[in-house]
């Protein structure tokens, strides 16, 4: 099967490591991908405020060039990778919304002709972790495992929006592809209550009191529970857990410093790839997984 | 055309009436309109139109105008039939016509309450007043058949609604069939302990109620029963109840209770919601009514199941587990001569199929057995393998002592005949004795194992191998009435690499028999193994023991693919052995003895027909490695040149003897054959297998019996048991100690057996998949002889002329809210489990306790838990408001904590209910009005430490609380049961959406179904309190008399018959009739319909190919007039 | 002696807007909102409602009983991160943060919201950026941002910005698609198409 890719603003500017990691994990898979070309902004929360109807214009015209790239691939469904759990979800919303309100489907389908574009509802939003755990499937991931992450405690954070509202490849409530996905590479998994908690999304720059109060609240918990790392899937949360731990230790007088990566990184590691095909060296906070490993050995022993 | 051969009564004069029903037609239908419509339709002689209808003055009109205007055919728009076409036929029929002269068009259900736009609606009005109108014309007066009643009833469900359904009518002295699933009756409430809103003691009110049942003359109890199939009509009901087997004669049973004493087995209480333990011979409680014990078995577990030779591993585990070894022994001696061999050597499929694995670990079952038989050994019990009841002087030559061949000798010996056994080696035991190294499994205990067969009578001839000196295959068949061949594989295959014969290459088995023999093998100092199985690893172990320094295990493909058990892997790792992985070897170099070997390199690739990948050669990968042995097993075969001389035995091109699959039997009659020279290298376990298998057929065989039907179960196969592995602790396997490595120079077995405290831990985590356990124990203990275990389902039939279906209700299974944390949060519950609790005869005696045993300081009570919920289930569940400040004061009472209710709305409709919850606001029980969102242990306060913390918005404040718990009660619903639809097909009757049974009218026939004759009592109809089950139940059993003691029914007059002109006597008809209602007429050559018997099911009419057989109310031109009349007008 | 300013608390039916639940439960989405049954699943289950001036369950309340001034401006709409926290969890499936977006939107348009106050500001910087490049910049929407509401904010925030640009986080260049014409046509149109319809009229179709 083949994929396309559809980055989103972030995955080329705060999140470029997630990029970076996504396609080497990929890459060492074998998965072949291809990025959208000349892909708009999905609209993400921000627009969906302002315009709904142009928020889902734009999002469909990401919708219609994915099946336009993917006319001559011979396949009917268009299977769109979406890393960023909002472009991910403004994407999947959009779909649901042409296919629940006919007003809206007609307008859109106007506008789109307008622009010469059409949209058949062929394209299959993806997230990665729906990829490698459902495609590519664990079994075989596990053959890719070099390094396994032994005696690592992370704590799995998914995010708002990955199952939020459209529960469309994991449990709602608690999802589990990111844990089974990170236990075959040897890692083990602390159980939280947070994996979809909300990390406030654009609030740190807004309501930045509040926005830092729902990242200390989390990282305080990963502490809490022994993890060493925190992995997650959505540049939004990375970017608020991991770069303001300084202005949060400021705030809060703690120091709740704990890597933060994204779980392609972790998956990179696992299987043996570069730091830098990693982006490994664009993080605040670094792993120090020989250090851990010690921790890990003594945790051992108790 | 059919429309002018007028029935009977003369020409149609049609009146037609038309009814406003209040406004609930006429504001969307235009009634005049339709009336001066109904007016121009032929044979119209008075169309009308009416406020009521149904009202005297409405059928006033219609009689009248019978009278004065001679109507001689009737039709009514209004409502839907089953509201009022009985009212217009005896409107007609008082009128003087007869009743079946009208016909009913459904203007309301099928138009005004259905069609939004109002023209629309009174067009569809008028077409379906046309088509009755063209139908009524072809209307003939048919007279009404009356049915006798049959006078018995049965109650379906021997909850509180059923009891007390089942009490009314036997007290109006009519004989009750109550029909209950479980052993005793009671339902749910005899799960409770108070009652809301008076608080009285749930018992004390049912119990005397429920002995009422037992004793009463008219009450037949069919208990631990279930209907099966309904057939019949209204008044005539002809019912299959299927009584379980429970394993005791309640005849003889004295309910002493001696048997649940010695049952070995614990399994989950139903009765206190898997709070307490039950034995698997029960009662469900004291007051169970009635007072009888049941055994619960499931059927064969799955240890049992992949057993090759079904042991009974539950249930010497679970004797294990009590402490009871020499039961123990003799539940493994009833399957397994072998017992402490196969303890230690067999690769146990029994475990892979363990449920516990589901949980954490599978059970050690052979670490068990080997532990019962080591025990056996050391304490000198002095047991014996059962001895034959008969003897029987057949004789059977067995070739080879292996495990096939003692196993198939004990097997026969068993059953009598007489079994002698040759074999070729000095020893007996086969593979057991000759290729497995003492440090695995000690020459002592085989020999012991042995000699016990001995003692049974089974001959053993050492040092006689067949085929040498006189003692051919050919003489054994002829003196003997059957042999069977198990004679395994004992010849080392062959790499056919160069250098193969040099001196110190070794084949593995002769290498490991030599060794076993105690013959004297020496070694050099660097010793090569070549192969991945098991004998590759002892034959390693040995070498090192035998004083080799250094010794080298090389497999062509990995670690992974290894087939040596992973266990015996690791040990020999730790041992010191070194594993060289993806080599294979390529030539052995050496002049007379062997100096060094040529190896490749490999790389896995596409797995091969065995599905592991593939070896494929590295090209160039070549290396030498200088050494002064090498040991080859690469997997092993038959040597079975003794079949040669005169038998005519087939065998394959791989060496082995060919037999039949299922039977085993030779292609040379009365000669069997099994085990590894059948199938090739396997496992101990499927030898005996073998060996059991071809006892069977020899027996069969020499007893002229089918050799082939019924033994599908034979070996292996897949349990059908369903376990509910939810909310086990975890708790690992207990390991099997093994001497230090240190201590592993000699022969001394490297592991150790369990000590008894592990052994008692370890069978402790048996499930008691299939709870009784087959140890028979309670048999032995039972005085009067009541227990028995051949007992079978029966199946009763009885006659009934009414049905009350009082099947009750599920609570919420709580797992479905996540975020509750029941199930993950070990104090959260859910409200049936605290009824149990608070419950002086429950599991803890009343005490509100956490899981820990102390008290709870703080108790949230959560509401419309799967109620009010479009997730789940939408409708309110009623009595969950009630019950829930019912609960809250009882924990109060008993705590003497805080108690928090989460509510959205308290719903407390009822006499007294209002003021009881008056009374919990002044005893001071928090009531917050807002559904909780989740129940986490994610604390923010110190105060939260080491709490649940219910998280919820106090609406009536608008102000989010998160209030720490220690203990959580979930307040579920009411569900339909899971299996209401089934019920519901067997009985014929509806389901509201929810699944709830569906009464024929919410209103005025809130007790009957649409089904004659089958009436609903309690929460089956929907959710209910105990007062309104009562109530209804009562309501259920007048109807039920009512119908009853009328004595007959009138039944439709939609009987069959036959148009003798068009009938072909093709006799379709004949055998498709359900009632045996269609004879044939011999002179006419037609069938002809027995109006008596038939019940009108119209399968004839269906079946019919020429369109003869016709049915009363419903002919063809009938239909079609009505359908034309309706297009005609559309 | 001191003492609170003394409020008087009624609210006169004449105050209140009528259509305004009408308004906003014919929005896509917003069609369940009358069925609410005030539990407060959403307000507890809401990780930020603890900040807000009404919880989302009084907001749906006012909004069905037509407290349009009051809805309108309050913050707890500018607070919804839009986790859909409470709309997995409502009991009655409303969905909760789509009638959020409507009252952002209707506050936007009616320009309600708070003044200086981030959230709607960036939307707005986000959304022209995006107008204009069909792709956001991150950098640029955030300095606009501040400027806009909190130029303090751009010295307190340049450290993190430096780090971000250190580790080629942080893009200056702004990303931009090609066909730009494509873009422009197509969001057009779709104005166009979305001229205001009558007040209360639900969508056509409805709720498939």
């Amino acid at each position: 099967m083949s994929y396309l890719y559809y980055p989103g603003c972030s995955l080329k500017g705060t999140g470029k490591a997630y990029e970076e990691s996504l396609l080497a994990v990929f890459q060492a898979l074998e998965l072949p991908v291809q990025e959208l070309e000349d892909w708009n902004c999905c609209g993400a929360t921000a627009y969906m405020a302002v315009d709904e109807l142009r928020a889902f214009a734009l999002a469909a015209r990401n919708l219609s060039l994915a099946e336009q790239q993917n006319k001559d691939s011979g396949t009917k469904t268009v299977n769109l990778i979406a890393p960023c759990n909002a472009c991910y979800l403004v994407l999947m919303k959009t779909q649901h919304y042409i296919a629940e309100y006919d007003e809206i489907r007609r307008k859109i389908d106007t506008a789109l002709e307008a622009a010469q574009l059409r949209y058949d509802g062929r394209v299959v939003i993806r997230h990665p972790l729906d990829v490698l755990v459902n495609d590519v499937r664990l079994e075989e991931i596990a053959t890719h495992v070099r390094s396994p992450l032994t005696g690592l405690r992370v704590a799995c954070y998914y995010g708002c929006q990955i199952v939020r509202p459209y529960a469309a490849f994991d449990d709602q409530d608690n999802p589990s592809s990111m844990d089974r996905l990170l236990r075959v590479l040897g890692a083990e998994v602390v159980n939280w209550p947070f994996k979809t908690r909300c990390c406030g999304g654009s609030l740190t720059g807004t309501i930045r009191e509040v926005g830092l109060r729902l990242n200390q609240i989390i990282l305080k918990e990963a502490r809490k529970r022994g993890a060493d790392v925190i992995a997650t899937a959505c540049p939004l949360c990375q970017f608020n857990l991991e770069c303001f731990q300084t202005d949060i230790k400021k705030q809060f007088g703690e120091d709740l410093s704990l890597p933060v990566l994204y779980f392609t990184q972790l998956l990179g590691k696992a299987f043996g790839l570069s730091e830098k095909s990693l982006g490994l060296q664009r993080l605040f906070v670094p792993l120090e997984l020989a250090a851990i490993e010690q921790k890990g050995g003594a945790r051992a022993s108790v | 055309m059919p429309a002018s051969e007028f029935k009977s009564n003369g020409v149609p004069k049609i009146g037609v009436y038309v009814c406003h029903c209040g406004i609930n037609i006429s504001a969307k239908v235009n009634i005049d309109e339709v009336v001066t419509f109904a007016k121009t339709l032929p044979n119209v002689v008075v169309a009308r139109e009416y406020k009521f209808m149904c009202s005297d003055p409405g059928q006033q009109l219609i009689q009248k105008d019978i009278k004065e205007h001679e109507i001689n055919r009737v039709v009514v728009a209004s409502c839907s039939p089953l509201m009022h076409e009985p009212t217009f036929r005896r409107t007609t029929a008082e009128a003087g016509q007869n009743p079946f002269f009208f016909q009913m068009a459904n203007i309301r259900e099928h138009v005004s309450w259905v069609t939004a736009d109002g023209t629309k609606a009174t067009e569809k009005a008028k077409a379906l007043i046309a088509g009755a109108v063209r139908r009524v014309v072809l209307h003939e007066a048919l007279e009404q058949k009356r049915v006798s009643v049959k006078s018995d009833v049965m109650v379906v469900g021997g909850g509180i609604s059923g009891i007390h359904a089942a009490l009314t009518m036997a007290n109006s002295g009519k004989t009750v069939y109550l029909v209950e699933r479980e052993p005793t009756i009671g339902g749910h409430m005899a799960k409770f302990d108070k009652t809301f809103p008076t608080l009285d003691c749930s018992a004390c009110i049912l119990t005397p109620k429920m002995t009422d049942v037992r004793s009463h003359p008219n009450i037949k109890m069919m208990t631990y029963s279930e209907v099966q199939s309904v057939n019949g009509f209204v008044g005539n009901f002809d019912v299959e109840v299927r009584r379980k087997a429970s394993y005791v004669d309640n005849s003889l049973c004295n309910g002493c209770g001696e048997c649940t004493k010695i049952c070995p087995v614990n399994v989950r209480s139903e009765f206190d919601e898997g709070m307490s333990m039950r034995k698997a011979i029960y009662r469900a409680f004291p007051q169970a009514v009635p007072n009888a014990f049941t055994i619960s078995r499931k059927g064969t577990p799955p240890c049992q199941s992949m057993c090759n030779i079904h042991q009974n591993a539950q249930g010497y585990v679970t004797l294990v587990a009590r402490g009871k070894y020499p039961e123990a022994m003799e539940v493994i001696l009833r399957e397994n001569p072998l017992p402490s061999v196969c303890g230690r050597v067999c690769t146990h499929p029994c475990t892979v199929a363990c449920t516990r694995a589901k949980i954490d670990e599978p059970i050690n079952v052979p670490g068990l057995k080997r532990f019962v038989a080591d025990w056996a050994v050391e304490k000198r019990l002095d047991y014996h393998l059962p001895r034959p009841k008969t003897e029987r002087q057949e004789r059977v030559a067995i070739v080879g002592a292996g495990p096939a061949g003692l196993m198939c000798a004990y097997e026969l010996r068993k059953m009598g005949y007489q079994a002698e056994i040759f074999e070729a080696q000095p020893v007996a035991g086969g593979m057991l004795a000759v290729g497995i190294p003492d440090f695995r499994l000690p020459k002592g205990t085989l020999v012991g194992e042995i000699r016990k067969l001995e003692e049974i009578g089974v001959k053993i001839n050492l040092n006689s191998p067949v085929g040498q000196d006189g003692l051919t295959l050919k003489r054994l068949h002829e003196m003997y009435h059957a042999v069977f061949i198990g004679v395994g594989a004992h010849v080392e295959r062959k790499m056919k690499i160069p250098g193969e014969n040099l001196g110190s290459v070794w084949g593995g088995v002769e290498f490991l028999r030599r060794v076993n023999l105690g013959e004297r093998v020496r070694l050099g100092r660097r010793v090569l193994v070549i192969g991945g199985g098991n004998s590759a690893i002892d034959a390693a172990r040995t070498a090192l023991r035998l004083g080799a320094p250094e010794v080298h295990i090389i497999y062509r493909r990995t670690r992974a693919e290894m087939p040596a058990d992973p266990d015996e892997i690791r040990e020999a790792e730790k041992e010191g052995i070194q594993f060289d992985f993806l080599t294979a070897p390529k030539a052995i170099h050496g002049d007379r003895w062997v100096t060094s070997a040529e190896f490749l390199k490999m790389k896995l690739g596409a797995p091969d027909e065995s599905w592991r990948p593939r070896p494929v050669p590295i090209p160039g990968s070549e290396f030498v490695m200088p050494c002064d042995d090498m040991i080859v097993t690469i997997g092993q075969e038959s040597d079975l040149r003794f079949l040669g001389n005169g038998m005519s035995l087939e065998s394959t091109k791989w060496g082995t003897i060919v037999a039949d699959p299922l039977t085993l039997e030779t292609s040379v009659k009365g000669i069997f054959a099994g085990g590894d020279c059948v199938n090739g290298p396997e496992i101990v376990v499927t030898a005996m297998a073998a060996g059991k298998k071809a006892a069977i057929s020899i027996h069969r065989y020499l007893n002229n019996l089918n050799m082939f039907v019924g033994r599908e179960q034979e070996g292996a196969f897949e349990s059908n048991i369903v376990t509910d592995t939810e909310g086990y602790l975890v708790k690992k396997r207990v390991p099997l100690p093994a001497i230090a490595l240190d201590r592993r120079q000699g022969f001394e077995e490297v592991h150790l057996g369990y000590s008894e405290e592990m052994a008692k831990e370890e069978a402790s985590r048996c499930l008691a998949c299939a709870e009784c356990c087959d140890c028979e124990l309670c048999q032995t203990v039972c005085e009067p002889k009541a227990i028995d275990y051949t007992m079978k389902d029966s199946v009763e039939k009885v006659q009934v002329g009414a049905i009350v279906l009082a099947t009750g209700f599920k609570a919420f299974d709580a797992e479905r809210i996540p975020r509750y944390g029941y199930l993950k949060y070990p104090n959260v519950f859910t409200s049936l489990e605290i009824e149990r609790m608070v419950n002086a005869s429950g599991p803890t005696g009343g005490q509100v306790s956490l899981r820990s045993g102390e008290k709870p300081k703080s108790v949230g009570i959560i509401h419309c838990v799967g109620s009010r919920d479009e997730t789940t289930n939408k409708y309110c569940s009623r009595v969950c408001c009630m019950y829930s400040l019912k609960l809250a004061h009882l924990i109060k009472e008993r705590t003497g904590g805080n108690v928090y209710n989460f509510y959205i709305d308290m719903r407390t409709p009822g006499k007294g209910y209002e003021e009881f919850y008056d009374r919990l606001l002044e005893e001071g029980v928090h009531m917050i009005r807002g559904r909780v969102a989740e129940v986490t242990d994610w604390v923010m306060t110190p105060e939260e430490e080491g709490k649940l913390v219910i998280r919820a918005e106090d609406t009536l404040i608008g102000v989010v609380r998160r209030i720490p718990v220690d203990m959580v009660v979930l307040s579920v619903g009411l569900e339909p049961r899971p299996d209401a639809d089934d019920v519901r097909r067997l009985f014929n009757i509806s389901c509201s959406q929810e699944g709830w049974f569906l009464e024929r009218h919410p209103k005025l026939a809130p007790v009957s179904t649409f089904t004659d004759g089958i009436f609903l009592a309690g929460a089956c109809q929907g959710p209910k309190d105990i007062p309104d089950c009562v109530a209804q139940a009562g309501a259920a059993a007048a109807e039920a008399m009512a119908l009853i003691d009328r004595g007959y029914v009138q039944l439709e007059p939609n009987t069959a018959f036959i148009n003798e002109d068009v009938c072909s006597g093709c006799k379709t008809c004949i055998v498709l009739c359900p009632y045996k209602a269609i004879a044939f007429n011999l002179k006419e050559g037609i069938s002809q319909v027995n109006e008596a018997l038939c019940k009108g099911c119209g399968t004839c009419v269906a079946a019919c190919p020429s369109g003869a057989a016709q049915q009363h109310l419903f002919t063809d031109e009938q239909i079609y007039e009505e359908v034309e009349g309706v297009l005609s007008y559309v | 002696m001191q003492y609170p300013p003394i409020e008087r608390k009624i609210k006169y039916e004449a105050e209140l807007d009528p259509g305004f639940a009408e308004e906003i439960s014919s929005v896509p989405g917003g069609e369940s909102l009358r069925r609410c049954m005030q539990c407060g699943t959403c307000s507890a289950t809401c990780p930020l409602s603890i900040y807000m001036d009404y919880t989302p369950r009084r907001v749906l309340a006012m909004t069905r009983a037509g407290f349009k001034k009051e809805v309108l401006n309050c913050f707890t709409i500018w607070l919804c991160a839009s986790c859909y926290s409470c709309s997995v969890e409502c009991p009655k499936q409303i969905k909760i943060t789509d009638v959020m977006y409507a009252l952002k939107r209707m506050a936007i348009k009616e320009r309600t919201y708070p003044k200086h106050f981030p959230t709607p500001v960036l939307a707005k910087a986000f959304f022209e950026s995006v107008q204009k490049h069909g792709r956001s910049n991150e950098a640029r929407v955030v300095t606009q941002l501040y400027l806009k509401t909190n130029p303090f904010h751009l010295l307190t925030q340049s450290t993190m910005g430096f780090r971000l640009w250190r580790r080629g986080r942080f893009g200056l260049k702004t990303e931009s698609i090609c066909n730009k014409r494509q873009l422009r046509t197509l969001l057009q149109s779709v104005e166009e198409s979305d001229r205001p319809k009558p007040k209360g009229v639900a969508v056509e179709g409805g709720h498939r």
